[in-house]
């Protein structure tokens, strides 16, 4: 199915007439192009401006609150899938007592609607948070924190909308505050692996929750070429924070320290540098810097200048062991995206070719776009060709998170996704009497 | 499927919820190209500047007195001001006098 036929459902234009190009222009040549718009696209097009298509039928759909389906538990996990309503992996059975104990740990109205999610068009309610959530397999006291990811899942800025496209990246859930410890996410050795029910299943509830609600499902609304598994939660080591006395990266979204917090964001890929040696700043640095500008300086270079531009957020994983050796050193995490500023770069010219020649954005280069004032002159402080430039508009567009085994002196690097999945932070909110109803639910363990 | 006596029985609620969509209904068709005006829409993707060009050569020897906007009018419909590009279109489209619009392109 093309995506304008998977869209203009959820969109309410679900007879919206479509032409077809032959193959894709990305792989044709000039002359190739020409004969497939002469020989097919071309009469498509004017049929469909001057001839009205059949109507599409309205499709009726089960309500959220009745009982959709009864059955065992391999019976409603096989009309799930079916269904397109799962993963794949076996669900738990979103019963209705187990929903309202999910619904026991909000103070919302279960009917709120807190956004109406694209491209279907979907009304995101804290009841439907609850159903995937139970499906997910998170705990009831989760709820504080799948409520918030949808918060900001809705913010216009993360781009929601946008998560069907082609590179295919996956969102990564950054937590941060008190609430790392009391729901027990896992924050240091195999912070990014399966195995620690919160952050697996929190992980599992994201994507659900985009397939079932945002409506982006494989070969529909979801165009990935490859795309990603969720990412399993990840959450900052507070502890190494106040010991060193750095800022959390939820200071980065406007929440102070302190607070609980989401952030989320979509990377196409990510890459381990392993062993990151040095007994200082200068020794260590350059090897993150180099596996970093590696990292980002591929396509990506499209959020950083031109129709994407200025929206490029490179994340870096610092392992404790980092953290604390440049703190040794009066460094702060700023300090950190300043060196990354001033040492992540590519001569200009191989910028240019990577989104002129290589990406095929037509009306594109750093001069024209400094010129135009959409970049800062920091890239066409010449017209030396083998000028560095950097691969972000300035230096607060690098992130930094602490955490992962403290035992090891590794980095992660994530390769952004720029505007179509930007950075956005959300503070969490609990319920009354939290700590009590934490306690209750934990008192079975 | 297994029905053994281990297997439970659940009720169990549905994962979506409602649209919150009004149906748009189509405009009516135009009854011919000729003379008509038709804008051209482009979200800066799939070499879609080769595409308009070359489709607006092939229309045109169907429909010699089509007249079209170009893309280049209107902005990027997939960049990071692309609210701003679409939420000034119908004020444009108005005042360039369109007729219809063929926007792309997609996969």
């Amino acid at each position: 199915m093309t995506l304008a036929a998977a869209a203009s459902v959820g969109l309410g234009m679900p007879d919206i007439p479509t032409a077809t190009l032959r193959g894709h222009p990305g792989a044709q040549s000039r002359e190739e192009i020409k004969r497939n718009l002469g020989e097919l696209t071309a009469e498509q097009v004017v049929k469909r401006l001057t001839t009205m298509p059949p109507v599409a039928l309205d499709q009726s759909e089960p309500s959220a609150t009745d009982i959709y389906f009864s059955g065992g538990f391999e019976a409603v996990n096989h009309h799930f899938y079916k269904n397109e309503l799962s993963d794949g992996l076996p669900i738990v059975p979103p019963t209705r007592e187990r929903i309202e104990a999910f619904l026991d740990f909000t103070d919302r109205d279960p009917q709120e609607i807190l956004g109406v999610m694209l491209p279907d068009s979907r009304a995101a309610t804290i009841w439907s948070i609850a159903v995937n959530g139970v499906m997910a397999g998170c705990r009831p006291e989760y709820m504080p924190v799948l409520v918030t990811l949808v918060e900001a899942m809705l913010d216009p800025h993360y781009g929601i909308e946008h998560s069907g496209n082609t590179p295919g990246g996956e969102t990564l859930i950054v937590l941060n505050g008190p609430i790392i410890r009391e729901l027990e996410f896992n924050y240091t050795q195999g912070v990014m692996r399966d195995g620690f029910l919160a952050n697996t299943s929190v992980g599992r509830f994201w994507r659900l929750y985009v397939r079932n609600v945002a409506g982006f499902l494989p070969h529909k609304n979801d165009k990935a070429t490859y795309g990603n598994t969720w990412r399993v939660v990840i959450a900052e080591n507070e502890e190494v924070l106040a010991r060193i006395g750095w800022e959390p990266i939820c200071i980065d979204n406007g929440i102070a320290k302190g607070k609980n917090a989401v952030m989320i964001a979509r990377y196409t890929g990510g890459n381990i540098l392993s062993s990151v040696s040095g007994s200082t700043p200068e020794e260590m640095m350059p090897y993150l810097t180099d596996g970093l500008t590696k990292l980002s300086s591929s396509w990506q270079l499209v959020f950083t200048v031109g129709g994407h531009g200025n929206s490029l957020r490179p994340l870096v994983l610092l392992s404790p062991i980092h953290a604390e050796m440049l703190s040794r050193a009066g460094w702060t995490k700023q300090d950190i995206k300043k060196y990354l500023f001033a040492h992540a770069r590519v001569p200009a010219w191989q910028f240019e070719r990577q989104l002129r020649d290589w990406s095929q954005k037509p009306i594109w280069n750093l001069a024209e776009e400094y010129r135009l004032g959409h970049i800062p002159e920091v890239f066409c402080e010449s017209d030396d060709p083998n000028r560095l430039v950097p691969i972000v508009c300035t230096e607060n567009d690098f992130m930094i998170a602490v955490t992962g085994d403290p035992a090891r002196n590794s980095a992660y690097v994530f390769a952004h996704q720029g505007e179509l999945g930007y950075p956005v932070g959300r503070e969490i909110h609990l319920p009354k009497d939290w700590a009590n109803k934490l306690a209750a639910a934990r008192s079975n363990d | 499927m297994n029905q053994s006596g281990n297997d439970g029985h659940y009720d169990v609620y549905w994962p979506r919820s409602p649209r919150q969509v009004k149906r748009t209904q189509l405009a009516p068709r135009l009854n011919t190209l000729e003379g008509k005006v038709v804008a051209q829409l482009w979200d800066f993707l799939f070499k879609g500047d080769q595409v308009f060009e070359l489709l607006e050569e092939e229309i045109k020897t169907r429909v010699p007195g089509i007249r079209f906007v170009n893309w280049r009018e209107f902005g990027n419909t997939h960049g990071n001001d692309e609210r701003e590009v679409v939420a000034a279109l119908p004020a444009k489209l108005k005042a360039m006098g369109v007729d219809a619009v063929i926007s792309g392109i997609g996969a």
